[in-house]
């Protein structure tokens, strides 16, 4: 086992590297002028030298590519272009909030998509089956946008049951803040819901069909035992994986969210980043999301290496 | 058809088991690739493919899925020749809810929005098959070679595509928009780039299983030259795999597209552009005026869940 | 008439003053613009009600009271200009006294992100909005919506205006103890001057303020000038006093010292901001504890705040999409009428516009009344291609309006020998702009001009597609051929015209150079009386109306509003809210 961790790290380790080397080539392969973006269109062009100059963007290729790879070791990415702050000081608290929504979103989606992606397949092609796969497939098609607007008018303004602002006053206690939390939080289930519980449902038709499962069953061990021991810890592996990648899909589906909620987290910052052309708090976000998937796809990984040691021999994809 | 592999796959396995998944039941496991020598391939290919085509037209979600596509798509060509008004011109009766003569009720501009709605299946019917079809050739190309030679290639390669894959799509987009400028070349340039490692994984783990079969190393045998082996030989068998695979990135990249164009890129008013249509009115929806939003919404939706319907009875048509 | 009052009244004024009291008691300037301009010229509000009582009050209402409003077009239920829930002894300046409201308290601000908060260098509603919390104004918003003493108690010009003398308010404090003086004012001034401030620029010079007496700032001008007051005023956003000791590029979360009625507690770029109560306020006591400003990031998000009882009162928020909000019983509109507008530019040096038939032919397809209906529900003023709004004192109403007509426009087209105009309409993606945009489209297509949008960032936009940098000179001769761009409320149209439209201006987009508008613009400036002003307004309206260098199709009101959970909010067309007269009801 630990061999394997360290054959993923050290995988994880140059996906790192090769990520900062893609994210420099797109930022700086093409032209820009990113004093003039920040001087404004009048300052003169001895305003603009002075500034390119402190960013440091006529040094050599070279030399900022070098930047640009420390930077993504100690993540200090320099001051953002448009609101002078060190990057990092407004990337952290933004992960933060970020963080703690997809944190809920999960704890909604997870469990109600797997019980109910396990109850699908217990039923297989029965109405209550299909019904669960088709609204599954529908509701995973709608933009979080579109969802997130549509929960946002009916649950929070016409019905009032929740906030419909995302970020709760300072100062607030943890059940205020999730109250706050919980339509941007139903926009991520409406989304996420169906493709996990489709997950689950297909590992779960997978385990029961398997010989082991035929075994147990045959042996007269009673259905819960058989589901619990020996369906479930199969029928999870591709749930698992797959919320694993998920959660960093779940960060660019943020960016609507958090607009339509108004919530200060880390996908609005990236998005505003990009309108504003604001390349060091961009390149840093992207940068940040990325580390994010790897950290989760490893994670997912050593789990199912856990739950299964046969998938430890096979490290390379 | 590929079992979940329990591995790092995720999102190739994802994509994968969700055809499978929705196609139903029985089609976990090999979907026995066609084996035999190479000659006697071309009658049973055929003679399958006919078998296939009939095995389609007798699903009920892949019926509903085309006609829902066939709609949007004799919208998209007939424009504002079949839209009951002309979809770009404003008038005087702005924001009226759905009523007769305006069934979708009009916009803030006063146009209506039904005739909006038909005409917006343009850009989506040509922004989001085209950046799909980039991506699966170029995925197919890289994906043949990369399970074909192996080797140091296909290491450097693979490495660079999982990098591609930690990059949440969305997030990728603006960072190039934002470098490149936004228009419609780049959204098509950019959901084909990042979609075409996606494909990549797909492709080449289908010709990985291929390339031990007893064609290919009979084949190979025969001294055939790689070129050969890849386009004549296992390219044939494979295109099942393309086939679903392409239908999936349709139905993500009206998703994709859809989003980018929510968030500004590329599409530019006064197109009447679902995902353009819906940033522009979601604000609306506080004030009470729904409709500009919904009715978009649930067109990039319809497209959404139609093609995916089409997928999957591809998919279980090519798994029976 | 009562001529002995009247004579009363003329002794006690000086030449400029005496100029505008005579203009309007021979009648050729109306009592609201009297007005107006006396707020502007330094008249005191007794002296301004003494004339009109000498003159007899020929309007139902007093000049100061609810009166604020000016001009036209305003839709019946608003308030525009007075923007105040209580009321208070009008034109004294901000006073504390609480009427019907609870005292204690916060007050939740909707706002919009600001850029940085650096007095001098600002150039975003959302940051004008936070400086004037803590940092003060010569002369502030007065309770009938214009100019009123702020730190300056009064202010008086010499005879030809070309020196104005501010008597500055005395026992006022920084709030960090030290005394305010004119030596502040005169640091401040100098700061505007070193950055090309564009109300300033041109008009005062380094060194301009002899601070000789600490409660007097006198200003030596460039030349004669009869707006002046306004140019220092909270009209002109940039130019709050700060601190002797203030730089430039200084910011006010970095150094937060100001005079104003709150301290800034807590800032955070992303969220939003807190303020304190200041104790040692000049003003006196003000009825909350404190306030606290959220940021938004689109007016559609603020929207869905208010209306779910998030923030307490909204900045800013559009007709498109606030129409709830205008219905609302539990909601206060205030609405102020502004020269807030947009130019549509058209390049008159080269390009497909260069013959000014082709620009008056686009200007004929907009449908204004349309316009300004379908983006404003009427709130606002249509306007005649030129930046003077009918509401300013010296406007000259005798130019025909122009109005939509598809057959003189094909035919200025035909004989122009233009057949199948096709152009790119470049603008940036902000509030009703590419709304706009479309109906400009629409209305173009209709006379055969076929129009494509081009929609930036804005940030983008201003650098690329407006103003690039390069090629600097002339300034702006990189601009795209045909755009729209905005511009903010003044109280006073020299900005518009000294940069958009004078040979050489840094913002002329159009690169629109005519000698004749140059001349009347310098006369126009410097006129100190109403009539100079105004015959040199016809000139400049007649130009620019023939000649089109911009279409002007709206000057549109400011919509900010409050629940009715609270009182005594105003606030200006530039986003400055002033809560020192706010409470809970």
């Amino acid at each position: 086992m630990a061999r394997y961790i360290l054959r993923r790290l050290a995988f994880s380790i140059i996906t790192l590297f090769l990520l900062v080397t893609v994210v420099f080539l797109i930022t700086n392969v093409f032209p820009s002028d990113p004093g003039r973006q920040i001087a404004g269109p009048f300052a003169s062009q001895e305003q603009v030298d002075v500034l390119n100059e402190q960013l440091g963007t006529n040094d050599p290729l070279l030399n900022q590519y070098g930047r640009l790879l420390r930077s993504s070791v100690t993540f200090d990415y320099g001051d953002s272009f448009q609101v002078g702050q060190p990057v990092s000081e407004l990337l952290w608290p933004a992960l933060g909030r970020s963080a703690k929504l997809v944190l809920y979103g999960l704890v909604l989606t997870v469990p109600a998509a797997i019980a109910a992606g396990m109850f699908a397949a217990r039923r297989r092609n029965t109405f209550i089956d299909r019904g669960i796969v088709t609204l599954g497939v529908a509701s995973s098609s709608i933009p979080e946008f579109v969802s997130g607007v549509a929960l946002q008018y009916f649950i929070g303004v016409k019905l009032g049951w929740f906030e419909v602002l995302a970020l709760a006053p300072r100062g607030s206690n943890l059940i205020t803040e999730l109250k706050h939390l919980t339509l941007p939080a139903l926009s991520l289930l409406v989304v996420y819901f169906g493709y996990i519980a489709r997950m689950t449902r297909a590992g779960t038709i997978q385990a029961l069909d398997a010989d082991y499962t035929r075994t147990a069953t045959m042996k007269g061990l009673s259905t819960r035992h058989v589901m619990r021991r020996h369906v479930a810890r199969n029928a999870l592996q591709p749930t698992v994986s797959v919320v694993g990648t998920q959660i960093g899909y779940l960060f660019s589906g943020l960016i609507g969210l958090e607009l339509i909620f108004n919530y200060p987290g880390v996908g609005r910052l990236i998005y505003n980043a990009s309108t504003s052309k604001d390349f060091p708090l961009l390149s840093a976000g992207v940068i940040l999301v990325g580390i994010i998937y790897m950290i989760c796809t490893l994670a997912a990984d050593l789990i199912i290496a856990w739950m299964n040691p046969r998938a430890r021999l096979q490290v390379t994809s | 058809m590929q079992v979940p592999p329990p591995d790092a796959d995720g999102a190739a396995a994802a994509v994968e088991v969700d055809a499978a998944v929705a196609a139903g039941d029985d089609v976990i496991g090999e979907a026995g690739p066609i084996t035999g020598l190479a000659y006697d391939m071309r009658g049973e290919r055929r003679q399958a493919a006919r078998e296939r085509r009939r095995l389609l037209l007798r699903r009920p979600g892949f019926i509903i899925g085309v006609l829902i596509i066939l709609t949007w798509i004799v919208c998209g060509v007939g424009g504002d020749k079949i839209t009951p008004s002309d979809p770009l011109v404003p008038n005087d009766t702005s924001s009226l809810s759905p009523r007769a003569g305006h069934l979708m009720g009009t916009d803030q501009l006063g146009r209506d929005v039904l005739s909006r709605v038909m005409a917006g299946a343009r850009d989506v019917l040509i922004v989001a098959p085209l950046a799909a079809t980039l991506s699966v050739i170029a995925g197919a190309f890289l994906g043949l070679l990369m399970g074909y030679y192996r080797g140091w290639v296909d290491e450097i390669l693979s490495r660079l595509v999982e990098v591609l894959l930690s990059i949440p799509v969305i997030l990728m987009a603006l960072l190039i928009t934002a470098t490149l400028g936004s228009s419609k070349i780049v959204v098509i340039g950019t959901v084909a780039v990042l979609f075409t490692p996606i494909v990549t994984r797909t492709v080449r783990a289908a010709v990985l299983s291929e390339a031990q079969l007893d064609y290919v190393t009979s084949a190979r045998l025969r001294g055939e030259k790689g070129l050969f082996v890849m386009t004549r030989e296992i390219l044939p068998n494979i295109t099942p795999t393309i086939l679903v695979e392409y239908t999936v990135r349709i139905g993500y990249a009206v998703f994709t597209v859809a989003t980018l164009s929510f968030l500004g890129a590329g599409i530019q008013p006064p197109s009447p552009d679902w995902g353009l249509a819906v940033s522009d009115t979601y604000a609306l929806i506080p004030a009470g005026q729904w409709w500009p939003t919904l009715f978009p919404a649930l067109a990039i939706a319809s497209v959404v869940v139609a093609t995916n319907l089409v997928a999957d009875s591809i998919e279980a048509a090519l798994a029976a | 008439m009562d001529w002995k009052r009247f004579d009363g009244v003329r002794h006690n004024v000086g030449p400029v003053h005496l100029d505008l009291v005579e203009s309007y008691a021979q009648g050729r300037i109306s009592r609201r613009q009297f007005v107006r301009r006396g707020a502007v010229i330094g008249l005191s509000v007794p002296m301004i009600s003494a004339v009109i009582a000498a003159c007899g009050d020929d309007d139902a209402s007093s000049p100061t009271g609810g009166a604020g409003t000016p001009g036209t077009g305003s839709a019946p239920g608003t308030t525009p200009g007075t923007a105040s829930g209580s009321t208070t002894a009008p034109g004294t300046g901000p006073a504390t006294t609480l009427v019907g409201g609870t005292p204690g308290g916060i007050i939740t601000v909707g706002a919009q992100i600001p850029g940085a908060l650096d007095p001098i260098a600002m150039q975003d509603l959302g940051a004008y909005g936070l400086i004037a919390q803590c940092f003060e104004f010569l002369a502030t918003l007065g309770d009938d919506g214009r100019i009123a003493p702020g730190l300056a108690e009064s202010w008086e010009p010499n005879e030809d205006g070309s020196v104005w003398t501010f008597q500055l308010r005395q026992g006022v404090k920084w709030q960090d103890g030290s005394d305010f003086s004119s030596a502040d004012v005169a640091a401040t001034m100098d700061r505007l001057v070193a950055a090309a401030n564009a109300g300033l620029a041109g008009v005062i010079e380094e060194g301009a303020v002899d601070a000789t007496d600490p409660n007097v700032a006198v200003f030596n001008l460039a030349a004669p000038n009869g707006n002046f007051p306004a140019l220092v005023s909270v009209f002109n956003a940039q130019t709050p006093i700060t601190p002797a000791a203030f730089e430039s590029g200084m910011t006010l979360d970095g150094a937060p010292n100001g005079t104003g009625p709150w301290k800034l507690d807590r800032f955070d770029a992303a969220t939003g901001c807190t303020f304190v109560r200041n104790d040692a306020w000049w003003g006196g006591q003000v009825p909350l504890d404190g306030t606290e400003f959220q940021f938004f990031d689109d007016l559609g998000t603020m929207l869905t705040a208010m209306q779910g009882g998030s923030v307490d009162a909204l900045i800013q928020f559009s007709v498109i999409g606030g129409d709830a909000l205008l219905s609302s019983p539990d909601f206060k509109v205030l609405d102020i009428q502004t020269a807030t507008h947009r130019q549509v530019w058209m390049r008159t040096d080269e390009g497909q516009f260069a013959d000014k038939r082709v620009r008056q032919a686009l200007a004929l397809t907009f449908d204004r009344d349309q316009m300004l209906e379908t983006l404003f529900r009427g709130r606002g003023n249509i306007g005649n291609d030129h930046p003077i709004a009918p509401f300013f004192p010296y406007f000259d109403e005798s130019v025909p309006q122009r109005t939509k007509n598809i057959d003189m426009a094909k035919q200025l087209l035909t004989d122009a020998g233009i057949d199948g105009l096709s152009a790119a309409l470049q603008i940036p993606n902000l509030q009703e702009i590419p709304e706009l945009a479309q109906l400009i489209v629409a209305g173009a297509a209709e006379a055969g001009i076929n129009l494509q949008i081009a929609q930036e960032s804005t940030q983008t936009f201003y650098g690329s597609q407006w103003c690039p940098g390069e090629p600097a000179d002339p300034p702006c001769s990189g601009a795209a051929e045909l755009g729209i761009v905005d511009y903010g409320d003044r109280p006073t149209p020299d900005i518009y015209l000294n940069a958009a439209l004078k040979t050489n201006g840094i913002w002329n987009s159009s690169q629109y150079s005519n000698p004749d508008l140059d001349a009347a613009f310098s006369e126009f400036q410097s006129s100190v009386d109403v009539e100079g002003q105004k015959a040199a307004c016809k000139t400049m309206e007649t130009i620019l109306n023939d000649e089109v260098p911009v279409g002007l199709p709206f000057f549109y009101n400011f919509l900010s509003g409050h629940s009715t959970e609270i009182q005594g909010v105003r606030i200006t067309g530039l986003g400055q809210m002033f809560l020192d007269k706010a409470s809970r009801v």
